[in-house]
């Protein structure tokens, strides 16, 4: 079977500094409005009045986990099949990367990708996203963000190694169904997680940092 | 909504009327033969064909607007495999290109009526393809709220109906024109004119049939799937709520109002004034109403995402 | 090139040479983009295509910001241009041997560096004039470049012009002091706490400095952690909460007290008690009251360890019926202070509050630690009191795993003292002859002091503009302030914006006669300034430099770049202007800049790995000194690692492993033998009644504070919210607003990074049961109101944060509408007031507020402001 390189996130250890995020932003010069990594942050819960002191309130299932996601280098990519002009491809080592030159800028991946992935780049008109830092991997290096995680909970590896060791369960809110694409993604899901269409809370990101 | 969506809105519009068209002009044609003869049945339909390119090519323009770079636009086709999007614009390209054909053909009375006729089917075949592949970009798994059966119904709806009304329009035109320069034609023409338009209103009472009656059944069908979909009902109901109103009032008034009394106008001559201008009545109505869906169609969609 | 194409690469590796830097970066003036960045077109492709042969070097550079981290920054430089960063990677990561991994924002620093919107040139105000000109232009006037030579002759004659018209205490250096006007006869000072609170008397005379942390890798064996008002994730960036994790992966609860859930306790926390901001003190006494009355806390300690606690164990000369537990009984005051006491202030739940108590004081051992945060409230005092109070009624000092005491910014689980320091770069004080030789600034403390010019950093503007000021025992004095003077060193010290009370600072700096800056950007204080001097940022410094990361490591930075346009360094600044002055420049820098960094670099130490002493850390032969540059003088001397091996890492951090040398445990000796090794208190005890504190406190003339810990309400408190506190009814502020430190940001400083600006959007925080009655939903724009201004921000409707309470980052550079009186960008200090408490610290945790829907136009994301380009030519 080929190889298939995949990232692990252990979202239990995440505190949503997103240093991934601007590491990956200064690795490949990202403007403002085009995030190739993405941290969500999903919260929910409610507050009801003690039962002893009338004006104090009690946190009933407060929670709050975050996830970093990138682009799942999906098993199966809808994005590489639906792209007209064939500028997305996967590779051998399963890293599905955008060739910007054969881009023609329609943003049909957009409407594709279930993750967020492919990101419209403005100033040159083309989509862009996660490339697994593939030419730092060649070097013998690691991606930016993996290097980057201040709670060393960013890793990355072959897909099905990371999954006999972490699970191979990846729907847990606010992420969508694996079934659509095959995410290529291992999680070890925080204690407060909640699973994909089950989920009582809600993004707390406002839309721009997204 | 920016000019990538608008573009989106006028070249699905522009490019399905002129496949309607296409299709309508040629079931008119053959039933003018019929009636009246190939002569007569040219005399009809030839200018109105005509008509058909500049429209195709306007709402081929317009798609390049929404496109961030245009200058890669020949790649398109590259994923014809796998990418319903290749296959909408090899279809779209090849239509242009054979019906194109066709109507200089018969502008001209270039090659015999046999050849003329098998290159008509052809594009006339590729048109259908290139609606039906419109439709199939949309039907993504991530997309729940127009991975439905309503997308082709309503394209071809919207085909049929727009393409009827464009045909019924041009046809009024075309008889004011043949009233000036060829006036010994002018009650054949009548005749053959208010036979298309009885028909054509005929044929735009039902497809509004069709869309008033799908429209139920597919926002139950959004409001059932809870998520995705209610969330977009909620927008067509919140924020455009106007537009999703006016755009059902418009087709109503244009294609059944004007449609019924088209259809009653038609039925016998002296009539033709008003039915020429309830004829561009129902046409304007009906086309600022699809525009209307049309854009409830790209703003209200929302996606399967994180 | 394989599968790569020019536009991957113009992603990637794009560069641009320096000079066109400057050419291009002079002409697209409005855009984020910067040298390295993106750019349209085929120059950047073409420049890519040349960069390929140069494959750069990577750079250690400084990360010098005041954020609780401070870690290694390195940049990838192309001719002369950073493409990139990356963080610590040069020994592989371990939990006990760690990389010192940066955070988000020092990540951004080379668009700090290079951004568009540096300051280039030495520039006024268009509508100035020698007395001030139009001074009510201030902070909206239009900027004229203007040559270096000017600008200095400016600075100079309007310091003398002033000095010699209203006298030296008439020049005001707010939240600093100025090497050279020390030189030069001195400045009106100022001084007070601002980042820990009211902790800093506490720390010495309840605790005789016996507050420290233990070491982090004694974290691994405690059974119970709780952080008071702990977000170590945001104001600990780097390590600490990675420390933190390991302490919890090694099976310790974590607790966290706080009035918001917040981002560290994600990875983190197994409980959160929330808790109004300015009430911790309540919900101390009521679990105070829980355990004394169920006989939990640890008698034996307390008898041994400490004094006050009760009647029988006074300190000598202390009235018996001030001890804490009677208070908390209430056996004077009638009031026992019960869990449903404390409730009603606090809004704790009482059972959270029992259990709570129930769990702190039978769980050993425990790490009962604070930041600094509950401090930085009116009467802040009493939360420390409290504090300590309830972490030595539980005994956990001095014991494997267990300590007492506040752990925050860059000490957070690292106690101990630094195993790794540069040395003294031997550029002697200046002292400033107006201090009335004592130390004036932060955390002064000699109230006594009868000489001192300088007021407290909250009273600075009411200064400027009433003309007085208190002067602790003195009472109030009068002053008469024409000048705010504000070359300093460094990008922090935005004292106009940081400082409580903006509007009212807004007017003082409309009001004197001259206001000059130097600044690396437009920040809030140049904005309203009438000079500002271009500032060179430390990777400009031409020798490089010494940053002292945690106790572990010390970071030896590197030049980056040439200064860029016309940066200068605040010292060269400093000797020009004593020229001018009739002040020998010599004099005033008898060291030069070289010598120092050499002299820092030549007694560095680090500690021997035995843990007995320290050792010299670097190896200088006579040919380093040499090339070292700027003559420079030494001796060869050896070390640990050789000066090439150091400037070319940039790095040096201790390696560690459990049980090392190093595992140290505060107060351990006191534990040990408290007659030997008594705390540097009155008693030699840990002092929980502390007369010296409360006699302290009240000379400064703001408060009076009782010698054990009292709940008495503060100003802008819980109480204030209501129109009448026990009926109930809410008055014309309902809601508390605290300030927390926000990611964007190292307090003020990376305001202006756009994707910074992206990623954290300063967003107010609500939760649904205040949002919902106010019709307000997520994203939406709100107008908060306090007494002493208004904001506008978007807001984020969420579960997370106590009700009643709203939370906003502290930081951001206000941007007031004159008109309207509105800050759009959510400067805290348009909310907060100028308020006087204890020691001076600045109270910015009690405010009380209103929020409306608000409906105009809504807020432009941040991130799409334009930036702030003073001078827009080449």
């Amino acid at each position: 079977m080929a190889k298939q390189l995949a990232f692990y996130f252990d979202s239990t250890a995440c505190t949503d500094c997103k240093a991934c995020v601007i590491a990956c932003k200064d690795r490949s010069s990202l403007p403002v409005g085009v995030n190739w990594r993405r941290v969500y942050q999903y919260v929910g819960g409610s507050w009801m009045p003690s039962q002893y002191e009338s004006r104090t309130m009690v946190p009933i299932n407060v929670f709050s986990y975050s996830l970093s996601i990138a682009c799942m280098h999906c098993e199966k990519p809808l994005c590489a099949e639906i792209c007209p002009a064939k500028a997305i491809t996967k590779d051998e080592q399963g890293i599905v990367a955008i060739d910007t030159s054969k881009c023609i800028g329609c943003r049909y991946c957009e409407w594709a990708c279930p993750y967020d992935a492919p990101q419209f780049h403005e100033e040159l008109g083309v989509m862009t996203k996660c490339d697994f830092c593939k030419d730092l991997l060649a070097q013998g290096g690691n991606p930016a963000c993996v290097d980057a995680c201040v709670m060393r909970c960013l890793h990355y590896g072959e897909l099905e190694e990371l999954r006999a060791k972490y699970g191979s369960n990846v729907e847990i809110a606010p992420l969508p169904r694996a079934d659509i694409t095959l995410p290529a993604f291992v999680l070890t899901p925080h204690k407060s997680a909640q699973a994909t269409g089950e989920g009582t809370g809600w993004l707390d990101n406002l839309p721009e940092e997204l | 909504m920016n000019l990538r969506e608008w573009s989106l809105v006028f070249f699905t519009i522009l490019g399905q009327m002129s496949v309607g068209s296409f299709l309508v002009l040629g079931v008119a044609h053959f039933f003018a033969s019929r009636k009246k003869g190939v002569e007569a049945a040219d005399r009809l339909s030839d200018l109105a064909l005509l008509a058909i390119g500049p429209v195709l090519i306007l709402g081929l323009v317009a798609s390049i607007f929404h496109l961030g770079n245009p200058t890669n636009a020949y790649r398109a086709v590259a994923n014809f495999g796998q990418s319903w999007l290749s296959r909408e614009i090899l279809f779209g390209v090849i239509f242009a290109a054979v019906g194109g054909l066709y109507a200089i053909m018969q502008w001209r009375k270039l090659g015999s009526t046999a050849i003329r006729v098998v290159i008509g089917w052809i594009a006339a075949i590729v048109g259908i393809a290139l609606v039906y592949s419109m439709s199939k970009i949309y039907m993504l798994e991530t997309q729940p709220v127009w991975n439905t059966l309503m997308t082709p119904v309503s394209f071809f709806t919207t085909t049929l109906l727009l393409g009827g009304l464009a045909v019924g329009a041009a046809f009024v035109a075309n008889y004011a024109y043949v009233q000036r320069k060829d006036p010994g034609c002018a009650d054949a023409q009548c005749e053959l004119m208010r036979d298309s338009i009885r028909w054509i209103a005929i044929g735009s009472i039902v497809l509004l049939g069709i869309e008033l009656l799908t429209l139920p059944i597919y926002l139950g069908y959004l409001a059932a799937d809870g998520g995705v979909g209610a969330a977009s009902i909620g927008l067509m109901i919140g924020k455009f709520s106007w537009v999703f109103i006016f755009r059902l009032i418009l087709a109503f008034i244009g294609a059944g109002v004007f449609g019924l009394f088209l259809y009653q106008t038609a039925l016998s001559p002296g009539r033709e004034k008003v039915m020429g201008n309830l004829t561009y009545a129902a046409f304007v109505f009906v086309l600022i109403a699809e525009i209307m869906g049309r854009y409830l169609f790209y703003a209200t969609h929302m996606q399967i995402t994180i | 090139m394989s599968d790569k194409n020019y536009l991957t690469e113009a992603l990637n590796e794009t560069v641009v040479s320096r000079r066109s830097f400057l050419k291009w970066s002079a002409v697209v003036g409005g855009t984020a983009s910067l040298a390295g960045g993106l750019h349209l077109g085929l120059e950047a492709v073409e420049a890519a295509a040349e960069a390929q042969e140069d494959p750069g070097k990577w750079i250690m550079a400084a990360c010098w910001h005041n954020c609780g981290g401070r870690c290694p920054n390195i940049a990838l430089v192309k001719d002369g241009v950073v493409v990139r960063q990356k963080t610590d990677d040069m020994h592989p990561d371990s939990p006990d041997y760690p990389q010192q991994r940066g955070c988000a924002r020092g990540r951004s620093q080379r668009q700090q560096v290079f951004g568009a919107d540096r300051i280039k040139y030495p520039m006024k105000r268009k509508n100035w004039a020698p007395g001030g000109g139009q001074k009510e232009l201030r902070g909206k006037d239009e900027w004229v470049r203007i040559t270096w030579d000017e600008a200095l002759d400016i600075v100079a004659s309007e310091l003398i012009r002033i000095r010699d018209t209203y006298g030296q205490a008439s020049i005001l250096t707010p939240r600093f002091e100025s090497r050279l006007l020390n030189a030069w006869g001195g400045s009106m000072s100022s001084w007070g706490v601002s980042s820990e609170g009211a902790f800093p008397l506490p720390n010495a005379l309840m605790a005789g400095y016996g507050n420290a942390p233990n070491d982090r890798m004694t974290y691994r064996k405690s059974r119970l952690v709780v952080l008071w008002g702990s977000n170590p994730s945001v104001s600990s960036a780097g390590n600490p909460a990675y420390n933190y994790r390991q302490a919890k992966l090694a099976g310790a609860k974590f607790i966290f007290v706080d009035p918001y859930q917040n981002q560290s306790s994600q990875a983190l926390a197994d409980e959160w008690i929330p808790v109004r901001p300015g009430t911790d003190t309540a919900l101390l006494l009521g679990m105070a009251y829980h355990m004394i009355t169920n006989d939990l806390q640890d008698q034996d300690f307390l008898d041994k360890y400490t004094v006050g606690f009760d009647r029988n164990h006074m300190p000598e000369g202390a009235d018996p019926k001030e001890n804490f537990k009677d208070y908390v009984l209430g056996t004077y005051d009638g009031e026992p202070k019960t869990p449903e006491w404390a409730s009603k202030i606090c809004g704790t739940d009482p059972m959270t509050i029992r259990h709570f108590a129930q769990e702190v004081a039978t769980v050993k051992p425990m790490v009962w630690s604070s930041s600094w945060a509950p401090a930085r409230t009116f009467r802040g005092a009493q939360y420390c009191q409290a504090f300590y109070t309830v972490g030595w009624m539980t005994g956990n000092v001095g014991i494997d795993g267990g300590s007492v005491g506040p752990s925050a910014h860059s000490g957070a689980s690292y106690g101990g003292s630094s195993l790794i320091r540069a040395g003294s770069g031997g550029l002697p004080g200046v002292a400033n002859p107006l201090a009335g030789g004592v130390s004036l600034g932060y955390g002064f403390s000699a109230p006594e002091n009868t000489e001192f010019n300088g007021m407290a950093y909250e009273e600075m503007w009411d200064a400027v503009l009433n003309g007085e000021y208190h002067a602790t025992v003195r009472g109030v004095i009068p002053c008469n302030i024409q000048m705010i003077y504000v070359i300093r060193g460094g990008t922090g010290s935005n004292s106009l914006n940081q400082v409580g009370g903006i509007n009212k600072g807004i007017d003082a700096f409309r009001k004197v006669e001259f206001v000059c800056t130097n600044d690396i950007v437009l920040s809030t204080v140049s904005k309203y300034a009438d000079v500002v001097l271009p500032a060179q940022t430390p990777w400009e410094d031409p020798y490089g430099g010494f940053l002292g990361l945690n106790v572990e490591g010390l970071l030896y930075y590197s030049q980056i770049t040439e200064p860029l346009f016309e940066a200068k360094s605040e010292e060269w600044m400093e000797m020009e202007l004593a020229k001018r002055l009739g002040l020998d420049p010599n004099e005033l820098y008898p060291v030069s800049e070289a010598q120092v960094v050499f002299n820092q670099l030549a007694g560095a130490t680090v500690a021997k790995m035995d843990g007995s002493s320290m050792e010299p850390l670097v190896t200088i032969t006579a040919e380093d000194i040499a090339a070292f540059g700027g003559d420079v003088v030494g001796e060869p001397q050896t070390g640990r690692i050789s000066y090439q091996e150091f400037k070319e890492r940039g790095l040096y951090t201790v390696p560690r492993a459990p049980g090392d040398a190093f595992e140290f445990i505060a107060n351990k000796a006191f534990r040990d033998d408290p007659e030997a090794n008594p705390v540097r208190t009155a008693s030699g005890k840990f002092e929980i009644h502390c007369q010296a504190l409360a006699d302290k406190t009240n000379a400064y003339g703001f408060i009076e504070l009782p010698p054990v810990a009292k709940y008495v309400p503060p100003a802008e408190g819980v109480e204030e919210t209501y129109v009448d506190f026990e009926g109930g009814e809410k008055g014309e502020y309902p809601l508390q607003l605290y300030t927390i430190h926000y990611h964007r940001r190292s307090h003020s400083v990376f305001n202006n990074i756009l994707q910074l600006r992206e990623a954290f959007p300063q967003e107010m925080l609500m939760n649904p049961i205040d949002a919902e009655p106010r019709n307000i939903k997520h994203g939406d724009t709100v107008l908060i109101t306090s007494r002493h201004g208004k904001v506008l921000r978007k807001v984020s409707v969420n579960p997370l944060i106590v009700p009643g309470v709203v939370t906003l980052g502290e930081g951001a550079w206000v941007e007031r509408d004159d008109e309207t009186g509105i800050d759009h960008a959510g400067a805290t200090n348009s909310l907060n007031g100028t308020q006087l408490t204890g020691q001076g610290e600045e109270p910015w945790n009690t405010c009380v507020v209103q929020v409306e829907k608000w409906d105009g136009e809504p807020v432009l994301d941040d991130a799409r402001w334009p930036q702030r380009i003073p001078i827009k030519e080449a």
